[in-house]
C-alpha cells in the first residue's frame, strides 16, 4: 500500500514572485525578447557577412544566370549571375545602417527643434508652421522628391528619410515639453532660480527620452521600408549595393518565372522590420504603462 | 459654426504655401548641382546648360520663385523635360487608375478595420484579440510590395482567380475594373487597416469604461447597439482623424503597389520620372498629393463637428 502524503497546506497568500532585472523585464514583456533576438541576429548577420559563407556580392558570373535555390547557390542566383544568399546577408548592413542612421539622426534633429519649439514662445508659431507643411508631403513622396536631385548613394537615402522623418519627432518633443513646462517641479525649480538650460537638462530632457526612444524604433522601421521601397522603385542606393530593395528590384521583371529573387530578401526585410516593430511595442508598454492597457 | 469653417479653410493656406515653397527649394537645396543630376553622366555642358535654363535655375530664386507660384495659381505646373508635356496633361492621363486603387482601399479598409477594431476591444485579452493585434503588427511589418507579390503569386499566378496584373478603365465595364483592383487594394490596405484598427480598438477601450455604457448595459441593451451606437459613435472622433492622417500612407503606398501590378497610374508616372531625372513632373506629382492631403484633413476637420456636437470652436 502506498503511503499517502500529507497534502501541503496552501499559503493563505502565494508569494508573488517579480523577478527582477534584465530577465524579469524580458519574461514580463515575451514580445521584446523575440523582438531583439531576432534583431540580434539580423545584426550579427551583418556584422559578419563576409564569414558567413559568402561570395563576393558583386561578382558577375554570367554563365550561371537565375539559377534556382541549390546545395551551391543557397538562394539561387540573379539575372546577372550574382549570389542572392550573398547579396541577401550583405544586404543586412544596408538596411540596418539606414535604419539605425535615420532614427538617431531624425530623434537628435527632431529633439533639438521640439525643445527649442517647446521653451521658446517666439519661435513655436513659425517653426510648427514649417512642420505642419513638411508633414502635409506624404514622407515616401518627399524622401522620392529628395532622391530625384542628388545622386544615389546610402549618405543620401540617409539624409532624404531623416528629412522626412523630423517633423514627427519634434511634434511629439513639443507637446511632450508643452505638458512638462506646467508640472510643479518645473516651477519649484523656476522659482528656486535654476537657470533655463539646467531646467531643459535636468527636468525636461530626460522626461523626454521615454516617448522618443519608443519613436525611434518605429522610425527605424519606417525608415527600411522606406530604404527598401525607394531602392525598389530605383531612386536608393546604386543598383550595385546588394541592398533588399535592389534585389527585389533585380527580380521584379522575372518574378513570375524565378520567384526565388523577390522572395529571400522579402523574407528578411519583413522579419527584421517586425523584430524592430516588436521591440518598439514592448518598450512603450514598459514605459507607458497607460499606453501598454490601451494598444 | 460658419465662421469656424471659414478660418479652418483659411489656415490650411500657411501650410501649402510652406508646401509649396520646401518643394521648390528642393531644386536649390539639393547637394551638388541639381541640372547636372537629372542630366545624367554622359551630358555635354550644354545639354546641363539647357536643362538649367529650362528649370530656371540661372535666374535668382525670388524671381523663379513668383514665377513659379504665379503659374501653379493658374494650374499651370510647367512641363515634363522628357516629353515637353504640360505635366497637369501627364498627370490627368494618369489619375484615374491611382485614384480608383486609394478609393477602394480607402473603402475596403475602412469597413475592415472598423468592425474588427471593435471585435477587439469588444474581445479584449481573449483570443480574437490577440489575433486581430497580431495581424496588426504584421501589417505594419510587411512591406506593400511583398504583400503585392505574395498576393499576386497565390491568388493570381497558382490558385487563377484574379487577373495577375494590369488596370482596365472603368469605362469598360465595372466588374473587369474591380478584378484587376482587388488584390492591388488588399496589398495597399494591409497597413492602413493595421492602423485604424489598432487605434478603435484603443479608443473604444477607453469608452467601454464609460458610465453610460454601464447604463446601457443595465437597461438591457443588445450588445450589438451598445457597441456599434453607443460607444462607437463616442469613439469616432479619433477613428476619423487616422483615416484622414493615413491617407500619407495609401499616397505612399499606391506608387509602390502601382510598381508591383503594373498599373499604369500616378504611382508608375513617378517612378518612370525618376528613372528619367524628370524633375518638373516629380515635382508636380508630389504637390498634387500634399495637395490632396491637405484637402483630406481639411475635410476630416469639418467632419469632427458633424460628428461630435461637443466641438465647437
Amino acid at each position: 500500500m502506498p503511503a499517502v502524503a500529507t497534502p501541503a497546506l496552501p499559503d493563505l497568500w502565494p508569494p508573488v514572485k517579480i523577478r527582477r532585472g534584465f530577465l524579469g523585464f524580458l519574461r514580463r514583456h515575451p514580445t521584446v525578447a523575440i523582438g531583439s533576438a531576432l534583431l540580434i541576429v539580423m545584426i550579427a548577420i551583418a556584422l559578419f557577412a563576409p564569414y558567413l559563407g559568402t561570395v563576393d556580392p558583386t561578382t558577375l558570373n554570367t554563365a550561371r544566370r537565375t539559377r534556382a535555390p541549390s546545395a551551391d547557390f543557397w538562394f539561387g542566383t540573379d539575372m546577372l549571375g550574382r549570389d542572392i544568399y550573398s547579396r541577401v546577408m550583405y544586404g543586412a548592413r544596408v538596411s540596418l545602417t539606414v535604419g539605425f542612421s535615420v532614427a538617431i539622426c531624425a530623434s537628435l534633429i527632431g529633439l533639438a527643434i521640439g525643445l527649442i519649439s517647446g521653451m521658446l514662445r517666439f519661435a513655436d508659431g513659425f517653426i510648427m508652421r514649417i512642420m505642419d507643411g513638411l508633414m502635409s508631403i506624404p514622407p515616401i513622396l518627399l524622401a522620392i522628391a529628395l532622391m530625384a536631385l542628388t545622386r544615389g548613394s546610402i549618405g543620401n537615402v540617409i539624409l532624404a528619410i531623416t528629412i522626412a522623418e523630423i517633423p514627427r519627432v519634434s511634434r511629439l518633443v513639443r507637446g511632450v515639453v508643452l505638458s512638462l513646462r506646467e508640472q510643479p517641479y518645473v516651477d519649484a525649480a523656476i522659482a528656486a532660480g535654476t537657470r533655463t538650460p539646467l531646467i531643459i537638462l535636468r527636468h525636461i530632457l530626460p522626461n523626454t527620452l521615454a516617448p522618443m526612444t519608443v519613436q525611434a524604433t518605429y522610425i527605424c522601421a519606417s525608415a527600411m521600408i522606406i530604404e527598401a521601397i525607394l531602392s525598389f522603385i530605383g531612386a536608393g542606393v546604386p543598383p550595385i549595393t546588394p541592398s533588399w530593395g535592389n534585389i527585389m528590384a533585380e527580380g521584379r521583371s522575372l518574378w513570375q518565372v524565378k520567384p526565388f529573387i523577390v522572395f529571400f530578401p522579402a523574407v528578411f526585410l519583413s522579419l527584421t522590420v517586425l523584430a524592430v516593430n516588436l521591440v518598439g511595442d514592448g518598450l512603450r508598454d514598459a514605459l507607458d504603462p497607460r499606453m501598454a492597457k490601451a494598444l | 459654426m460658419f465662421a469656424y469653417v471659414v478660418r479652418r479653410i483659411i489656415a490650411t493656406i500657411p501650410v501649402m504655401a510652406v508646401v509649396a515653397l520646401f518643394v521648390f527649394s528642393l531644386l536649390f537645396i539639393a547637394p551638388g548641382d541639381p541640372a547636372a543630376v537629372i542630366a545624367g553622366d554622359q551630358a555635354t555642358p550644354e545639354q546641363i546648360e539647357r536643362i538649367r535654363q529650362s528649370l530656371g535655375l540661372d535666374r535668382p530664386f525670388l524671381v523663379q520663385f513668383s514665377e513659379w507660384v504665379w503659374r501653379l495659381l493658374h494650374f499651370d505646373l510647367g512641363r515634363s523635360i522628357f516629353t515637353n508635356l504640360p505635366v497637369t496633361t501627364m498627370i490627368a492621363q494618369r489619375i484615374e487608375p491611382t485614384l480608383s486603387l486609394t478609393l477602394i482601399t480607402l473603402v475596403l479598409s475602412v469597413i475592415v478595420a472598423v468592425p474588427i477594431g471593435v471585435l477587439a476591444a469588444w474581445k479584449a485579452g481573449s483570443f480574437v484579440d490577440r489575433a486581430i493585434m497580431g495581424f496588426a503588427v504584421f501589417g505594419f511589418s510587411v512591406p506593400v510590395f511583398v504583400i503585392g507579390y505574395l498576393l499576386a503569386y497565390f491568388f493570381a499566378l497558382e490558385l487563377e482567380w484574379l487577373p495577375v496584373q494590369g488596370y482596365t478603365p472603368f469605362a469598360h465595364g465595372f466588374v473587369p475594373w474591380l478584378e484587376n483592383l482587388i488584390l492591388p487594394s488588399i496589398a495597399l490596405g494591409c497597413v492602413y487597416i493595421a492602423l485604424i484598427a489598432r487605434i478603435t480598438r484603443a479608443t473604444m477601450l477607453e469608452v467601454l469604461q464609460q458610465d453610460y455604457i454601464r447604463t446601457a448595459r443595465a437597461k438591457g441593451l443588445a450588445q450589438t447597439p451598445i457597441l456599434f451606437i453607443h460607444a462607437l459613435k463616442n469613439a469616432s472622433v479619433p477613428i476619423v482623424t487616422v483615416i484622414g492622417i493615413g491617407i500619407a500612407l495609401l499616397i505612399g503606398g499606391a506608387v509602390v503597389t502601382e510598381s508591383v501590378f503594373a498599373i499604369p497610374g500616378l504611382g508608375r508616372l513617378t517612378v518612370d520620372a525618376i528613372l528619367r531625372r524628370d524633375y518638373p513632373v516629380i515635382q508636380g506629382i508630389v504637390l498634387l498629393f500634399s495637395f490632396v492631403y491637405v484637402l483630406v484633413n481639411l475635410g476630416v476637420d469639418l467632419i469632427y463637428t458633424l460628428i461630435d456636437p461637443r466641438i465647437r470652436y
